[in-house]
């Protein structure tokens, strides 16, 4: 019978709040930008024009249809070769992160900017605004709210692409872990101990997002 | 500084990276084959209207829905072998972690398309007396399983996707072999290019034939 000892991993317990503080650091760096990168491609999506339309529409699809960890290695090992320098594991992991999540975004803004009643666009333009101040002023202070809980849940699917980022060494809270496993020589405990953590973490996101959608459901 | 790209270590090396693909498959396989069944004995729990079980299953979905599938699959490879006394190889723990995994979501798909069918179906299926199992068999599910298709395939890509993380804990599968032959032959950004290719090519056939199911569905209704 195996004796549970948790008295290893509390000791270090600065190690994986350490790692908490680098997911936390990589997560809302990736979310900030690839929201507003998302914004772009999805208003790109949404053009009409096909130079537009197009780049955006296979830059989507490429993003969606691989694996996050092959786009994480090839921005760490591949992509400094083209560059001629070298990028560190925080860039590396923030760039795959953000163009994997944008691709998701971008589906939906465009979601959301599609689920705008068309009366709206036509009364904005016989008033003469522009498609920039339409955009700000009528469409997306709608959608935004109408995309909330899409955009909430790919935060969370997000946050735990994060773990990935352990395997080029970011110090993120799984790689404290699995640096912690190798001085303590106590797996069970310390990966028990860092799946709690993210449970925590991110089922307080799970249950923010089912508010926010009663919320909506109830206001609609 | 201009590059010069060298594909001749991916042409020379490509029969290595197909055997990668074919170990991507195979975990993928037999994760869907354990992963199905599981997710749909964890639906019909969650359905149930005793407490216990449901409740049970509502923790599985939550435990595997929330946490990232990384953590999942080292604990099952370096933790789960201390608590139960087994062992393990990469290619059981990442099919184990895989398919509880795949079964938490799958198990959403089916509750949704079980919770479509209408009630009047169910209550004629008892009023002919047609029992729980048979009425699910005959009746419910090729309804259900009709309308979570496109659900369900989408949940095949990223079963597929989430495969590549087994490379973590050295399972020989497309990426760790793309991981290994570029440690040896020093060219990352040839094969790391190819390699994504593939994943590319595999998922998005799999990706337009969701969309043309998708689109038949909803011609038909």
């Amino acid at each position: 019978m195996y004796r549970w000892d948790f008295a290893p991993v509390l000791r270090d317990w600065d190690l994986l709040l350490r790692g908490l503080a680098g997911t936390l650091q990589l997560a809302v760096t990736s979310l900030v930008v690839s929201a507003l990168l998302g914004l772009v491609l999805g208003a790109m999506r949404s053009s009409r024009r096909h130079w537009l339309d197009w780049p955006a529409t296979a830059l989507i699809e490429l993003f969606r249809n691989t694996p996050v960890l092959v786009q994480l290695m090839w921005f760490y090992f591949a992509l400094p070769i083209l560059l001629g320098g070298k990028l560190t594991a925080f860039a590396a992991a923030t760039l795959a992160l953000t163009c994997n999540t944008s691709a998701f975004m971008a589906e939906i803004f465009r979601g959301g900017i599609q689920s705008i009643d068309r009366g709206q666009w036509d009364a904005g333009r016989a008033i003469g605004m522009s498609y920039a101040i339409l955009m700000r002023r009528i469409i997306l202070p709608q959608a935004i709210r109408r995309m909330l809980p899409a955009f909430t849940n790919r935060a969370i699917e997000l946050t735990k692409s994060t773990s990935l980022a352990s395997t080029i060494a970011f110090a993120d809270l799984l790689y404290e872990g699995k640096l912690m496993t190798s001085i303590s020589y106590r797996p069970l405990e310390t990966y028990t101990v860092v799946a709690a953590i993210y449970f925590l973490l991110l089922g307080a996101g799970t249950i923010g997002v089912r508010l926010l959608e009663r919320r909506m459901a109830r206001a609609a | 500084m201009t590059y010069h790209w060298d594909f001749s270590a991916v042409w020379f090396n490509f029969p290595e990276l197909l055997e990668g693909l074919l170990g991507t498959l195979k975990v993928t396989a037999a994760s869907l084959a354990l992963g199905l069944p599981l997710g749909l004995a964890v639906a019909l729990l969650r359905l149930q209207r005793w407490r216990l079980p449901a409740a049970i299953a509502i923790g599985f979905i939550a435990v595997f829905r929330t946490t990232p599938p990384l953590v999942q699959l080292f604990w099952i490879f370096y933790a789960l072998p201390i608590v139960a006394d087994i062992k393990l190889d990469p290619f059981g723990a990442a099919v184990i972690a895989l398919s509880l995994q795949s079964a938490a979501f799958f198990a959403e798909v089916f509750r949704g398309g079980i919770v479509s069918v209408e009630r009047g179906l169910w209550e004629a299926g008892r009023a002919i007396g047609m029992r729980y199992p048979a009425l699910l068999r005959r009746i419910i599910l090729p309804i259900a399983i009709k309308r979570m298709m496109p659900a369900f395939l989408e949940r095949l890509i990223e079963l597929m996707k989430t495969t590549s993380l087994v490379s973590a804990i050295a399972y020989a599968d497309l990426l760790y072999s793309a991981m290994v032959l570029s440690a040896r032959t020093f060219r990352p950004l040839e094969i790391f290019t190819t390699v994504a290719l593939m994943y590319f090519v595999v998922l998005f056939g799999i990706s337009l034939a969701t969309r043309a199911v998708e689109a038949r569905l909803a011609r038909s209704g």
